[in-house]
């Protein structure tokens, strides 16, 4: 979307700029290791500007490439992103369809020109219920899985068809069989189990929530691990397709800045009057 | 599958009190002066001196930044002036992140403080059902997550949480909404169960004619308890209520999962059941009935929206509402907040 800024060498000059400006923030030590996105808003921005519904898609596909650009270069580890809701399969054939192509070949894209896959170093999980899904996009999917499975740098999850209810319950049921087969002991299900089975199992705790369009709500959307206490969410008004890195680059300076500060400065624990008092007084005798 | 729950709920049952896990919890944060997301003229030096002298902690960034070095911008004039800069700009972004925010800050305190001038009930539930007349529709079931504030502060300590529970449940009433949970991480309210329904009459007394309080019942999921009205009169009065109000606590969330999991793997054990029978139904059937339902509506009252351990199963749509920079219960997030469930349009999927 900066290719209408025609002054000679911008582009390079916007590309350092958003180079040193990863690099500082990764200094901080502070930056998010595992974001969600739900990118929503794709097909409200084809309407307004009156193109089909799928550029309104591949402009949105743009638009997160452009995202985890600088969230890898910033050092974030795992982006999980909420691709095709198993929800979605309401929408009318043609669009499910034309949805589907665009993913399978976006994951193509994002494989063979391997500039992403390549430059990060991308390894790219599919997550989420794989049996709804036709066989030609399966097969275009286990591809990119065994391409990139030997990258280690980062980790693109892919939400595609998903939904958190879902992704809970196939969890619980994995657990429980696990049970079954001896491997675990059910009084020692707890919540480190329960996180182990879901579909992000290996990757870090999810951090940060990104959602576009100003819809205030999480649509079934890795829902146990955004309940989690500490998780910071955010919910813009721009539609998908508009954002950019630069509010990319705002939410990450945002959240290294806050937790630079509650890490710097501990909440002091109330003291509770009892304990305090009892210590002053073991200490005069 | 009544056997599940029991079997969850003698889980939950009695010795709550020696739950070490209850205990060890630590407070909730407190949102009243050390308000995090406050800037000061102070933290921006502090953030300069310290991105620029004190060494990365970590290996990690050590190891990042060696890499860098050989391949570097600045590789010519070696690793250590590089990170240097990169210290130094990262405090130079703060500071200005700080001062957008500081201005950002003020202006939002500046709305809060006219919103609030702008919409006061002044305890009367006829200018409340005024402003909820003009909605289109409203929440069956509205949720909201409150915290315990520092006990110095105004409003803050456990007579504080129950003080702004009470006032959400007088608003509720008058503006017609019949179920209401409240959340909070540690379970004061639950806790604090009797002092709670009196609050709450007293509250109720304030805004309606005392002789004749609207009745109200209280139900605690996790010991599967339902008290009426205030304490001492309970026994006189019919059960039909006006409001049913549920207390949650982060144990109503994933502790509660994890125990429906370990009921039916213990009942899967004993071949009770099976794991073909575990479906989305099931445990949607289970977890209504051993925390409620999904609210249609979550009112958040602090600064930035945190979830802090809300019953994950039971926000799949849910709305959620807050005020940014917010850290006082006032009716003024509470209407807006229904104006925007009013306004919201709801489409599963498509």
């Amino acid at each position: 979307m900066t290719d209408n800024n025609t002054f000679p060498g911008s582009s390079q000059a916007l590309n350092f700029c958003k180079n040193v400006f990863s690099r500082a923030l990764r200094s901080s030590n502070n930056v998010p290791r595992h974001i969600g996105l739900i990118m929503d808003g794709n097909r409200r921005w084809a309407k307004r500007k009156h193109v089909e519904i799928k550029e309104g898609h591949s402009a949105g596909f743009h638009s997160m490439s452009r995202a985890l650009e600088l969230c890898y270069e910033a050092g974030v580890n795992t982006a999980t992103v909420f691709a095709f809701s198993i929800e979605n399969f309401r929408r009318s054939a043609i669009e499910v369809d034309s949805l589907m192509n665009l993913a399978s070949s976006g994951i193509r894209q994002v494989v063979q020109n391997g500039e992403m896959a390549e430059k990060f170093g991308v390894r790219i999980n599919i997550i989420g219920d794989r049996s709804l899904l036709p066989e030609d996009v399966l097969r275009e999917v286990e591809a990119a899985e065994k391409i990139t499975k030997d990258n280690t740098r980062a980790v693109l999850n892919l939400c595609f068809p998903y939904t958190g209810r879902d992704e809970l319950l196939q969890s619980i049921i994995r657990t429980i069989d696990k049970t079954q087969n001896k491997e675990l002991n059910f009084t020692n299900i707890d919540e480190a189990v329960i996180d182990e089975n879901l579909y992000t199992g290996g990757s870090p705790p999810v951090d940060l929530l990104i959602r576009t369009s100003g819809v205030t709500r999480l649509s079934d959307f890795l829902l146990w691990q955004l309940s989690r206490k500490g998780v910071v969410i955010e919910f813009l008004d721009c539609l998908w397709p508009d954002f950019g890195s630069r509010q990319m680059a705002w939410i990450l300076l945002k959240f290294a800045y806050k937790k630079f500060y509650s890490a710097s400065e501990p909440e002091l624990d109330e003291e509770i009057e009892g304990q305090g008092d009892s210590y002053s007084k073991s200490k005069q005798f | 599958m009544t056997k599940i729950h029991s079997a969850v709920m003698k889980d939950h049952d009695g010795n709550w009190r020696k739950d070490q896990r209850d205990r060890q919890r630590v407070p909730a944060i407190t949102n009243g002066r050390t308000n995090p997301a406050k800037p000061s003229i102070n933290k921006v030096k502090n953030s300069i001196e310290s991105m620029a002298l004190s060494p990365p902690d970590s290996d990690v960034v050590k190891k990042k930044l060696e890499q860098n070095q050989m391949k570097g911008i600045w590789s010519q004039s070696g690793g250590n002036i590089e990170y240097l800069f990169c210290k130094v700009l990262l405090g130079v972004l703060f500071a200005l992140y700080a001062g957008i925010r500081y201005v950002q800050y003020e202006f939002n305190r500046i709305k809060i403080l006219v919103l609030n001038l702008a919409y006061n009930p002044s305890n009367s539930p006829q200018l409340i059902r005024q402003d909820v007349m003009k909605l289109e529709k409203l929440p069956r079931r509205l949720a909201a997550i409150l915290e315990k504030k520092r006990e110095g502060d105004v409003g803050g300590g456990v007579s504080g949480i129950l003080n702004d529970g009470s006032e959400l449940v007088a608003w509720s009433v008058s503006a017609g909404i019949k179920h209401l949970s409240l959340y909070d991480y540690d379970g004061h309210l639950k806790r604090n169960v009797d002092d709670f329904r009196d609050n709450v009459f007293h509250k109720l007394s304030k805004f309606y004619d005392p002789k004749n309080v609207p009745k109200f019942a209280v139900r605690i999921p996790q010991w599967n308890k339902v008290y009426f009205n205030s304490p001492g009169s309970e026994a006189s009065e019919s059960k039909k209520v006006l409001i049913e109000i549920s207390l949650l606590s982060n144990r109503d969330g994933r502790e509660t999962i994890i125990d429906l999991t370990k009921a039916m793997a213990e009942l899967c054990a004993k071949n009770e059941m099976k794991l073909s029978d575990i479906t989305m139904k099931l445990i949607d059937t289970e977890l209504i009935q051993l925390v409620g339902h999904e609210p249609d509506l979550l009112l958040y009252f602090g600064p930035s929206l945190d979830l802090q351990g809300f019953p994950p199963w039971h926000i799949r749509l849910t709305e959620l509402y807050w005020e940014q920079d917010n850290d006082q219960v006032t009716y003024s997030v509470f209407i807006r907040g229904l104006k925007k469930f009013a306004d919201c349009k709801m489409n599963v999927g498509k």
